[in-house]
């Protein structure tokens, strides 16, 4: 059996959406900033069990730091968020909570992951430590550049989206 | 310009296609993808993947602005209209690439730029931590050091009372002026976190600039003597004899210059000076300068040799003398500068504002010899103070003066009812005592309904030297505040003031 399932990655500029996406589908990365625009769509398949894969199509969206302000025609009919945060700025997670609320008000009742990147960059514990103390949860923490982690959260949404699938 | 705009528009290139419900391609021309009849529109580009779900259970038209269909912006980028019929889509696709490329080149100007200043921002805020840091742990350190130190003056004071052999009164005297070092530097020290925290206050008052300058004559000309240098300071008859400033932070800056001067002269001459370079109604600007004719400085130092601690290790022995005279000139509103040349020697200067008073004043002239006048009358005095060494040096040495008689309380909660029962001319109080604070105490006994005991004055000891901390003393109902470390005389002088 082969399903599809959108997801959308989103979240301030620079925070590695499009290094995050890059790593996972052609596990490569560059150090180069390239700005994205409006949203480039890209599809991986991901086996989620022996016998069973799905296509994740996966798009990449323009940064914001205004969620409230992302068109909701790219968020159509999506079946999971990923919303990335880098752990280097505070600017891009001290309003997480709101961001999230705007978020869960626009795409409602999907499965939603919360990604602080950049792991390399700083000492794991006490970045944990800050996030912590700021009450900020998070379910991943990645690194675009090293690959850490960056596959077990794609697949990790894959899974949980073919299970959502089969309940319904 | 019409025929260009003709053109921008006809570069819009738009392509129609129309789907079934599932997406299999009906019609199509072929103006921007290469698109088949019969084909799953799903196949050609991830967009249009599960077309049908994404509309499903939304209206007839959905717009998506901004879709790079290519690797990169520059192959393609456009905008996808989706209209929804009855049994089929119908999709129209503009090519929009250069529009949205002008779009791409500014976004990534304006992230990039707002990223840096973010980032510049975050620096900033690091090394600001940093330094307060740095300035809580030196101003607590310190703090700390002051109690054994006021102890160590007090009893050495006392012991140059008692008897003692020529030896003994040698090797006292190394003692004192190691104290007196010691204490010094330490106030150094304080000096400089409290200027860097934005903690020291001025104080200004009107002083006597003559005999100012003949006091750093004195002290100079001896010390460049020990050195075999001369010292010099040439004034300006123009200047006010009397100016109104911060008369110790003055001092503390000529004497750092000045201590510095010789320090690193071998040979020659250290000149202070000070011209007038202005006189208005009742300001005057003055030109100091401390020349000498020392080792001078390299070029690539004269940055570094003001700042604080971190240089401490690199310029060996410079201390914080400079850095205390570049915060407390910029305190009063004025900047050191510097002109040096190795080998030949370096030029210290500065112009600072200063305010003068219209007609000569009083001012009290404060008479060390007074002290020893031996009083009649004895006074009693409450010592409340739970640290034993500082008990045991304050005891003494008021005992030693011969005109108190001292009664020792070193619980707070203790204090209320010795009051009562006792009456005392004086309390000296310590501000930090255990059970209750010596400021919480003070507001209880001024608050108290029997004239003689409300009224008792109260000085207060302390090792806190905020300002604003020492103010808010005073406000409780305190009379005078003596910061550690002090000197005995300092503290009798003020028992006497406030006991007249
Ligand atoms: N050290 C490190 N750098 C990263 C990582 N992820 C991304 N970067 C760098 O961060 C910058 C931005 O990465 P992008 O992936 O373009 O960020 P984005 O979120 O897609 O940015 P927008 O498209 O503008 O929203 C680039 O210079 C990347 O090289 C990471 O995990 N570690
Ligand atoms: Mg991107």
């Amino acid at each position: 059996m082969n399903i599809s399932k959108k997801i959308v990655v989103l979240g301030h500029f620079g925070v590695g959406k499009t290094s995050l996406i890059r790593r996972f589908v052609e596990n490569s990365f560059s150090n180069d900033y390239r700005v994205s625009i409006g949203v480039h769509i890209l599809k991986k398949k991901v086996e989620v069990s022996v016998d069973e894969t799905v296509s994740l199509i996966i798009w990449d969206l323009e940064g914001t730091d205004n969620i409230a302000a992302i068109r909701q025609s790219y968020l159509l009919g999506t079946h999971g968020v990923i919303y990335v945060f880098d752990v280097t700025r505070p600017i891009t997670f001290q309003a997480i909570e709101e961001d999230l609320t705007a978020l869960k008000s626009k795409v409602r009742n999907v499965p939603m992951k919360v990604v602080g990147n950049k792991l390399d960059m700083v000492v794991e514990e006490e970045v944990k430590k800050v996030l912590l103390e700021n009450k900020i949860s998070f379910d991943y923490l990645t690194s675009a550049k090293t690959g850490d982690k960056v596959n077990d959260l794609f697949e990790q949404l894959a899974k949980m989206l073919t299970l959502d699938a089969k309940q319904i | 310009m019409l025929n260009k705009f003709k053109e921008e528009f006809k570069k819009h290139k738009l392509q129609f296609i129309s789907t079934d419900l599932n997406g299999i391609v009906l019609e199509t021309d072929q103006t921007l993808l290469p698109i088949e009849k019969n084909v799953d529109i799903g196949t050609i580009h991830p967009f249009f993947f599960n077309l049908s779900e994404v509309l499903n259970i939304e209206q007839e038209k959905a717009v998506f602005h901004c879709i790079q269909l290519g690797e990169t912006v520059e192959e393609l980028t456009v905008d996808i209209e989706i209209y929804r019929k009855e049994d089929h889509f119908l999709i129209v696709i503009e090519n929009l690439t250069e529009h949205y490329l002008n779009y791409q080149s500014l976004a990534q100007s304006r992230n990039e730029t707002s990223i840096d200043s973010e980032l510049v921002l975050l620096k900033n805020l690091e090394l600001q931590e940093r330094e307060r840091f740095k300035n809580e742990f030196i101003q607590n350190f310190s703090h700390e050091l002051r109690n054994p130190l006021t102890n160590i003056i007090a009893l050495t004071n006392i012991l140059q009372r008692s008897r003692l052999t020529e030896e003994q009164e040698g090797i006292l005297d190394v003692l004192k002026n190691a104290t007196s070092d010691l204490k010094l530097m330490l106030e150094d020290i304080l000096s400089i976190a409290m200027i860097a925290k934005g903690k020291l206050a001025l104080n200004p008052s009107v002083f006597n600039f003559e005999q100012f300058l003949e006091f750093l004559r004195l002290t100079y000309t001896a010390r460049a003597k020990e050195k075999g240098l001369d010292f010099s300071i040439s004034t300006d008859s123009a200047i006010p004899n009397y100016l109104e400033g911060d008369r110790l932070r003055l001092l503390q800056v000529l004497t750092n210059l000045c201590d510095n001067a010789i320090k690193y002269t071998e040979k020659g001459n250290v000149k202070l000076q000070v011209k007038l370079n202005q006189k208005r109604a009742n300001t005057v600007s003055l030109r100091f300068s401390v020349q000498d004719t020392g080792l001078g400085i390299s070029t690539e130092n004269l940055d570094r040799i003001f700042e604080s601690f971190e240089q401490l290790g690199r310029t060996e022995g410079a201390g914080l003398g400079l850095a205390i005279v570049k915060g407390l000139l910029q305190l009063m509103g004025s900047t050191i500068a510097i002109e040096s040349t190795v080998e030949e020697g370096s030029h210290f200067y500065f112009d600072l504002k200063l305010n003068f008073p219209l007609h000569v004043p009083e001012i009290p002239n404060i008479d060390n010899a007074r002290l020893k006048t031996v009083r009649k009358e004895k006074y009693s005095v409450l010592l409340v103070e739970d640290n034993e060494q500082v008990q045991t040096s304050l005891f003494k040495s008021l005992i030693e003066s011969g005109e108190f008689f001292i009664d020792v309380v070193s619980d707070g909660a203790l204090v209320m009812q010795e009051i009562i029962d006792s009456g005392y001319d004086i309390i000296l109080m310590d501000v930090n005592l255990p059970n209750i604070k010596g400021d919480q105490l003070t507001k209880v006994i001024r608050s108290f309904p029997f004239k003689n005991i409300k009224n008792i004055p109260i000085v207060g000891i302390t090792a806190n030297s905020f300002e604003e901390q020492l103010r808010a003393y005073k406000k409780a109902g305190m009379n005078a505040v003596l910061t550690k470390p002090f000197d005995e005389l300092e503290l009798i002088k003020t028992m006497r003031r406030l006991l007249k």
